[in-house]
C-alpha cells in the first residue's frame, strides 16, 4: 500500500513539480513586477493578475482538452460533438445561477446531473453507430444544441448570439476580485482531474478503453461489453468537460455561443493533436502552447494571425506527428518523415525512380 | 470416447452471404472432452463455422445449443463467459500493445472488477499470475514486454493462442493455429494444443490443413466441402472413406500409421 503511494509520486514526479511551480508562479511574476508576495495575495499586481487570468483560461482549456483526449486519444472514439459537453456546463451555469439564481452548490449538483444525462444521450448511439459515423451523429447533436442556444426563442435565457451576460459570480471567487483564489482553484481541478485521468487510464476499466481503441471486436470476443466502457469513458469526459464549463462561465463576463460549435471540438481536437494523442498530459501542454501561440500571434500579428496559426498546426501534424508528449515519450523525431510527408502533400514526389522506399532500409 | 456428454451441437445450421451458402445445413455434435478437427478445402465454411459457434456471426438458419442451452443470437461478448473462447486464422491482437497486456487483457474479462476504475489494474491479483503463466505456457516470456505488432510472424501465433488460454475456457474453437508458422515450430505448438486439451479436460476444435497434423491428434474428424458436412468419423474412417478421398483428398493423402 505504502509502496504503491511512493510509487505513485515518483511517476507523477514532474505533473508535481510543475504543479508547485504554477502554484508559485504569481509570486514570481509579482517579484518581477516588482510586487511583495503580500501585494500579490491581495491581487494588486496588475502583471501578475494578468498572468493569472491567462493562467485561468489554460487550465479551463486543457481541463477541455483532456475529456476530449480521454474519448478520442485513449477510447478511440471520435466525437465531433464534444464543445456541447462543455458549453452545456457553460450555459447551466450561467442560467442558474442569472435566471434561476440558485446557490453555487446547487449548481454544481445541476451541472452534474446534466453532464450525465448528455453522456447517456451521446451513449445511446453508440451501439448503433461507429467510426465517422460516431463523429457525424455527435456533431449532428452538438449542431442542434448550437442552433437552440442561439435561436431567439430562448434568448432570455442563452443571450441568443449575443451570448449571456450579466452572470453574477458569488463574490467569494468573483474573478474580478478574487482572481488569484479562482487561479488556485482552477489549478488545483485541473491537477485534480490530471490525477483521476491517469488513475482511471491504468485502471481495468481505463485498459479496456485504450484495448477498444486498438481493436473494438477483439476486446468484445475477450469478453468485455465494450458498450459500458465506452459509456463509462464519456461519463468520466463530459463531467470533466461540463465543469471546465462552469469555470468558463464563472470566469467569463459573457458566455459566447461559439464555445458550443465545431470549431471549439476542432479546438479540443488540435490541443490534443500538439500535445500528442491520448498521452493525458499531452491536453495540457497542448492547451498551453495553444493558448500562448493565440496570444503572442493575435498581439504581434493581428489579422493574419489565423493564417499564421494554421500553418504551424500544419507543421506540427507533419513534423511532430505523435505530438509534443508523445514525441518525447518516443523519443522520435520525424524530420525526414515530415519532409516526405510535405513534399507529397505539394505533388512533388520523393525519389523518382526508386524502388518503393519502405523496402530501402 | 464418443460417448461422452455432447458439448456444442448445431441444427440446422446456415450462413449465407447474398446468394452465397457459406455454411449449409450443418448438424455437428461436438463430444467433452475431444478434439475435434474440422477440415475441408479453402472456401468449404470452416471459418464461417467457427464464427457462428463463436457468436461473431448470426446464422441466417438454424441454431447452437451449447450445454442443452440455445445460445444463438447472444451477443459475442457473452461466448466466453460461457465457455467458448476461439482463436483466429488471421491473427487478431491489440497491435500496439505489449504481449503482457494483450494477455493480461485476456484474463481480465474473466475477473470481477472490471470497472474499479480508481484502482490499478496491475492490483487485480490473480489476472497477473494468470498471464504469467499462460505467457510461460506459450513460450514468450523473454517477449513479454515487447510491442505486439512488432514480434516475428510465429510469436504472434503463440500470442493468438495465448490469448485463448487466459480466459481458460471449456471449449476452445482454434482456426488454423499454426497458419503460416515456420514449419519447425508446427509440431510443438501441437504438442501444446494436446497438452491442454488432456491435462484440462478440455473441449477442442480444430481447424488445420495438415493432415499429419489433424489425423494424428485429432479423435473425431468433420469434413466439410461447400458448406455442407461431407463425411465425419475417425481418423482412420475418415482416411479410408471413398468420398472424402475424391472429394478432397484426393488421394494425395495416405494414411501413414
Ligand atoms: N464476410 C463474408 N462476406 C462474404 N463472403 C464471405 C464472408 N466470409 C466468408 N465468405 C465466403 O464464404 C465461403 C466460406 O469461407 P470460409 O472463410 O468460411 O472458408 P474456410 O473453410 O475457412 O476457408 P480457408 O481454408 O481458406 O480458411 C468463401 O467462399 C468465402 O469467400
Ligand atoms: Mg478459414
Amino acid at each position: 500500500m505504502l509502496k504503491t503511494r511512493i510509487s505513485f509520486f515518483r511517476e507523477q514526479r514532474n505533473p508535481i513539480i510543475l504543479l508547485l511551480i504554477t502554484l508559485a508562479l504569481p509570486f514570481i511574476i509579482g517579484i518581477f513586477e516588482g510586487s511583495s508576495p503580500l501585494m500579490v495575495w491581495a491581487n494588486q499586481g496588475s502583471i501578475s493578475k494578468f498572468i493569472e487570468g491567462l493562467g485561468i483560461e489554460i487550465f479551463i482549456l486543457a481541463l477541455y482538452a483532456l475529456s476530449f483526449d480521454l474519448i478520442f486519444g485513449v477510447t478511440g472514439l471520435l466525437s465531433f460533438g464534444h464543445a456541447m459537453f462543455f458549453a452545456v456546463g457553460a450555459y447551466l451555469t450561467g442560467i442558474a445561477l442569472k435566471t434561476l439564481g440558485l446557490p453555487l452548490y446547487a449548481v454544481i449538483g445541476l451541472v452534474f446531473v446534466a453532464a450525465i444525462v448528455q453522456a447517456v444521450l451521446f451513449g445511446l448511439v453508440l451501439p448503433r453507430v461507429k467510426g465517422i459515423t460516431f463523429a457525424l451523429v455527435t456533431l449532428g447533436m452538438a449542431s442542434v444544441f448550437h442552433i437552440v442556444v442561439m435561436s431567439s426563442d430562448v434568448a432570455n435565457y442563452t443571450g441568443g448570439d449575443v451570448g449571456l451576460q450579466g452572470v453574477v459570480v458569488p463574490a467569494f471567487i468573483n474573478p474580478a476580485i478574487e482572481r488569484l483564489r479562482f487561479y488556485f482553484i482552477a489549478l488545483i481541478i485541473l491537477f485534480l482531474a490530471y490525477w483521476l485521468y491517469k488513475v482511471f487510464v491504468s485502471s481495468p476499466t481505463g485498459r479496456v478503453c485504450v484495448a477498444i481503441r486498438e481493436n473494438e471486436d477483439r476486446a468484445k470476443m475477450l469478453g468485455y461489453n465494450t458498450f459500458k466502457f465506452k459509456l463509462a469513458a464519456l461519463m468520466l469526459a463530459s463531467i470533466t468537460a461540463a465543469f471546465a464549463g462552469t469555470l468558463h462561465a464563472l470566469y467569463q463576463p459573457v458566455i459566447s455561443p461559439t464555445i458550443a460549435d465545431l470549431g471549439f471540438t476542432v479546438t479540443a481536437l488540435l490541443i490534443v493533436l500538439i500535445g500528442g494523442v491520448g498521452t493525458l498530459s499531452g491536453a495540457v501542454i497542448g492547451a498551453l502552447v495553444y493558448r500562448l501561440l493565440d496570444f503572442v500571434l493575435r498581439r504581434y500579428i493581428g489579422a493574419s494571425a489565423s493564417l499564421v496559426t494554421g500553418a504551424i498546426y500544419v507543421a506540427f501534424v507533419l513534423f511532430i506527428p505523435y505530438g509534443i508528449m508523445g514525441t518525447w515519450q518516443l523519443k522520435k523525431w520525424a524530420w525526414k518523415e515530415g519532409i516526405q510527408r510535405l513534399l507529397r502533400l505539394f505533388q512533388v514526389k520523393p525519389e523518382e525512380g526508386e524502388p518503393k522506399p519502405q523496402q530501402s532500409k | 470416447m464418443m460417448d461422452n456428454e455432447v458439448i456444442i451441437e448445431t441444427i440446422d445450421l446456415s450462413r449465407h452471404f447474398g446468394a452465397l451458402v457459406a455454411v449449409d445445413s450443418v448438424n455437428i455434435k461436438v463430444h467433452r472432452n475431444t478434439l475435434h478437427a474440422i477440415i475441408g478445402p479453402n472456401g468449404a465454411g470452416k471459418t464461417t463455422l467457427f464464427n457462428l459457434l463463436s457468436g461473431n456471426l448470426s446464422p441466417t438458419n438454424g441454431k447452437v445449443i451449447f450445454k442443452g442451452k440455445d445460445i444463438t443470437n447472444k451477443p459475442v461478448y457473452k461466448f466466453i463467459h460461457h465457455g467458448i473462447g476461439r482463436s483466429f486464422q488471421i491473427t487478431n491482437i491489440f497491435p500496439n500493445l505489449t504481449v503482457f497486456e494483450n494477455i493480461r487483457l485476456a484474463s481480465q474479462a474473466m475477473e470481477k472488477g472490471n470497472f474499479k476504475f480508481w484502482m490499478n489494474a496491475s492490483r487485480l491479483p490473480r489476472c497477473e499470475q494468470r498471464t504469467w503463466e499462460v505467457i510461460e505456457r506459450v513460450g514468450l516470456k523473454e517477449r513479454a514486454h515487447l510491442i505486439a505488432s512488432t514480434l516475428p510472424h510465429g510469436d504472434q501465433r503463440k500470442l493468438e493462442l495465448g490469448m485463448i488460454l487466459a480466459p481458460d475456457p471449456e471449449v476452445l474453437l482454434l482456426d488454423e493455429p499454426t497458419a503460416g508458422m515456420a514449419a519447425e515450430q508446427v509440431p510443438e505448438l501441437i504438442q501444446l494444443i494436446k497438452e491442454i486439451q488432456q491435462a484440462g479436460n478440455k473441449t477442442v476444435m480444430l481447424v488445420e490443413h495438415n493432415m499429419n497434423v489433424v489425423m494424428s491428434i485429432s479423435n473425431v474428424i468433420t469434413v466439410m466441402h461447400l458448406g455442407k458436412v461431407l463425411a465425419e468419423g475417425t481418423p482412420s474412417a475418415i482416411a479410408a472413406n471413398k468420398e472424402v478421398q475424391t472429394a478432397y483428398l484426393g488421394g494425395l493423402y495416405e494414411l501413414d500409421v
